[in-house]
């Protein structure tokens, strides 16, 4: 039995409708919603297709306030998962990365009951702190093996070994796809690229049935919820949460606009005319002279 | 934990924790520009800092690859002032694995330091400061590394200050005001891109939880900073650092292959980018602005907030347009074409740092207060998607005009 682990993230609902700016820009925190963020849904997603293509079975988990159980619910609607994990304490408030990351990794080692997990998947990046740290710095903590920027993936079962496409783009250079193994276990973050590919009929047949059971399993969501806090952790309260952060945020401040020194000249529209030097100028730039 | 020995204990702070370390990054041979931006920065810090404080620490570029020796020496021309380097067959490619543990090695060795500074070889514990690259490789390396060497790391940031603090904090410092030293500032861009924060790594003074984080990390955006004019006469130490790989590296490279960029910035005159003036009808705005972008063969681009996918278009236009690929801004793509038509979008600071270099910018958007409006040539006031309509038309029927008068 592959056991494989989602870390996930309740995150601002950065949709139309449900996000809520303020005037000069900035997120509106109290007025916007909270969903599962969209990167975590595709390590949702990578970690479904484990289960319809190997069988696997799925533990997700999450550091946050007791309302990431709603992120829990909708990971499970996604994967189908075996066990929800909510870590959840208020020592944890405030934490950064490195924090986090010691919340997680004892998270991981107590998914279901404590078994040594083949993969964990994280997202890229949270779309609120965007740090793209915690994955990769979970995974040092647990020893697993760390494969970033993963669009791909398989598992050779009998050689125990996870064959994976990654993307490598440095500023200026060629892109590049990188095919690389490594043996389990594993830590993955999941590139936004990520598309799962069911090849065959009974692939997609089995897809259908467990996204069923993921949608039957999520509406008693809390029978497969566990919720820990940092004692059931075995967390030392001085490695978590503020108290157990190297950084802080010391301060935020609107950036300043930059000086420009274009002279604006304002076209109204409505007359067609007002246009056609505009388009003038934009097609001898399209035309290159 | 492991890096708590009796020799930290007592040691000065200055002689325990020295210089910056930059993670140098290449490619084929060639050494990846944000490593000399970094170089730079690293430069003018250390200089500053050296002249306020009256010390002599250094700038060290630490470099890991398969016969690199050769790129050592530029390296001193842009800025280091000892390059540390290690050559093996094993690290010819970036792997986190075997990276992050090389890394650690070299930033814990004193023994390496004696060839930098013989003065402090008995005292060094680990850099004051390590850069990275905030890409696909840097990003993850930081992380792995810092997790490793158990200290703070900031990522994605574009402005860097050292300045002596007075902190009061709840937990730092028990909520006394207390004095710290040579800290850096490490200013990063929020995700609405209006938003500057400014992180610390900063020791536990509080005595409950006492505790020294150093090196202070952080992860630096390409393009952020320039690299200094390259400078033959400038000296510097090369030192070969030879790693002990005791353990083979899990991860196993089968194939690497180029693939085309299927976004292309650089060679593209003309750039059309759109913002969260589509939300009225996403998918028919963005079909607009495709015809219009196909018109005059331009690639285009996006703002942050869109590539947080805000709106219900379909699956194909969601995984061509919504992604991170295509943002221009400090956390996307800088550009500098002919021509920039910014669409529907309000110019966040962090979206104008990407585009500010264009020739000319035309902006459509039916706010003239919007801050895109200063850095346009010229604004046109309106609904996008009735601007559009109205420009395509007028640039079908003047091309139309030009061809028949061309033959």
């Amino acid at each position: 039995m592959l056991n494989v682990g989602v870390i996930i993230k309740l995150e601002p609902d950065f949709s139309e409708g449900n996000v809520s700016y303020n005037s000069d820009g900035t997120l509106n925190r109290a007025e916007t919603k909270n969903i599962l963020g969209p990167h975590s849904a595709i390590a949702c997603n990578a970690a479904f297709y484990s289960k319809v293509k190997y069988g696997a079975r799925i533990s997700i988990g999450t550091m946050g306030p007791p309302i990431a159980e709603s992120a829990l619910k909708q990971a499970q609607v996604l994967t189908d998962a075996e066990e929800l994990n909510l870590y959840s304490d208020r020592l944890f408030a405030g934490a950064d990365t490195l924090a986090t990351a010691e919340v997680l990794k004892n998270g991981v080692e107590k998914m279901f009951g404590a078994v040594k997990m083949d993969i964990v998947f994280s997202g890229h990046r949270a779309s609120d702190g965007e740090t793209g740290q915690t994955g990769p710095q979970t995974a040092w903590k647990l020893g697993y093996t760390f494969l970033g920027n993963v669009m791909d993936y398989d598992i050779d079962l009998d050689r125990k070994v996870v064959v994976a496409k990654r993307l490598i783009s440095l500023q200026g250079m060629d892109t590049i796809i990188e095919e690389i193994e490594s043996p389990l276990p594993v830590f993955i973050t999941i590139d936004p690229s990520y598309k799962s590919a069911f090849s065959t009929v009974s692939q997609r047949l089995g897809a259908n049935k467990y996204s069923k059971e993921g949608r039957r399993k999520s509406e008693n969501y809390a029978k497969f919820l566990k919720t820990y806090d940092s004692q059931k952790l075995d967390l030392d309260p001085k490695l978590v949460g503020l108290p157990g952060s190297p950084t802080i945020v010391y301060r935020v401040e609107k950036i300043p606009r930059a000086k420009t020194n274009r002279k604006t000249a304002i076209i109204d529209p409505s007359n067609p005319d007002n246009l056609t030097p505009v388009v003038t100028k934009i097609i001898e730039i399209a035309r290159g002279k | 934990m492991s890096n708590s020995t009796n020799q930290e204990i007592g040691a000065n702070k200055d002689e325990k924790y020295r210089h910056i370390y930059v993670i140098i990054e290449h490619f084929e041979g060639q050494v990846v520009p944000v490593s000399l931006e970094m170089l730079g920065e690293a430069r003018r810090l250390m200089d500053d800092f050296n002249q306020k404080y009256q010390l002599r620490e250094k700038v060290v570029a630490v470099l890991l690859g398969s016969n690199v020796r050769k790129l050592c020496d530029e390296l001193v021309t842009y800025g280091a002032d000892a390059v540390i380097y290690a050559n093996d067959d094993e690290l010819k490619y970036p792997r986190n694995d075997i990276d992050t543990r090389v890394i650690v090695q070299i930033a814990k060795d004193a023994k390496i330091t004696k060839e930098i500074e013989p003065e402090y070889a008995g005292t060094f514990v680990k850099p004051r400061y390590m850069f990275f690259a905030a890409d696909n490789i840097g990003r993850h390396l930081s992380s792995t590394v810092l997790a490793d060497l158990e200290s703070g790391l900031a990522s994605d940031i574009n402005k860097l200050v050292i300045s002596d603090l007075d902190i009061r904090h709840e937990h730092k410092t028990k909520g006394q005001s207390v004095r710290y030293e040579k800290i850096l500032e490490m200013y990063r861009p929020d995700f609405s891109g209006f938003l500057w924060t400014t992180i610390l790594c900063l020791d536990n003074k509080n005595p409950e939880i006492q505790r020294e984080y150093h090196p202070q990390g952080c992860s630096i955006i390409p393009g952020a900073f320039k690299p200094m004019e390259k400078d033959n006469s400038r000296n510097g130490i090369v030192i070969e650092y030879s790693p002990k790989i005791d353990q083979e590296p899990k991860i196993k490279i089968i194939k690497r292959s180029v693939i085309e960029k299927t976004i292309d910035y650089e060679t593209c005159k003309i750039v059309v980018s759109m913002g969260r003036g589509i939300k009225d009808n996403p998918e028919q705005n963005i079909k607009l602005i495709e015809e219009f972008a196909e018109l005059l063969g331009a690639e285009i681009g996006i703002t942050l907030p869109l590539s947080k996918k805000p709106y219900q278009v379909s699956q194909s236009m969601d995984s061509k347009y919504m992604i991170p690929d295509r943002v221009i801004g400090t956390s996307g793509s800088k550009i500098a074409p002919t021509l920039y038509v910014a669409i529907g979008l309000s110019g966040a600071v962090q979206h104008i740092a990407g585009m500010k270099e264009s020739e000319i910018v035309i902006s459509i958007n039916i706010d003239e207060n919007s801050p895109i409006v200063d850095e346009s040539d010229i604004f046109i006031k309106g609904r996008m998607e009735d601007v559009i309509l109205k420009l395509v038309d007028k640039i079908k029927d003047q091309m139309q005009a030009i061809s028949v008068r061309s033959t």
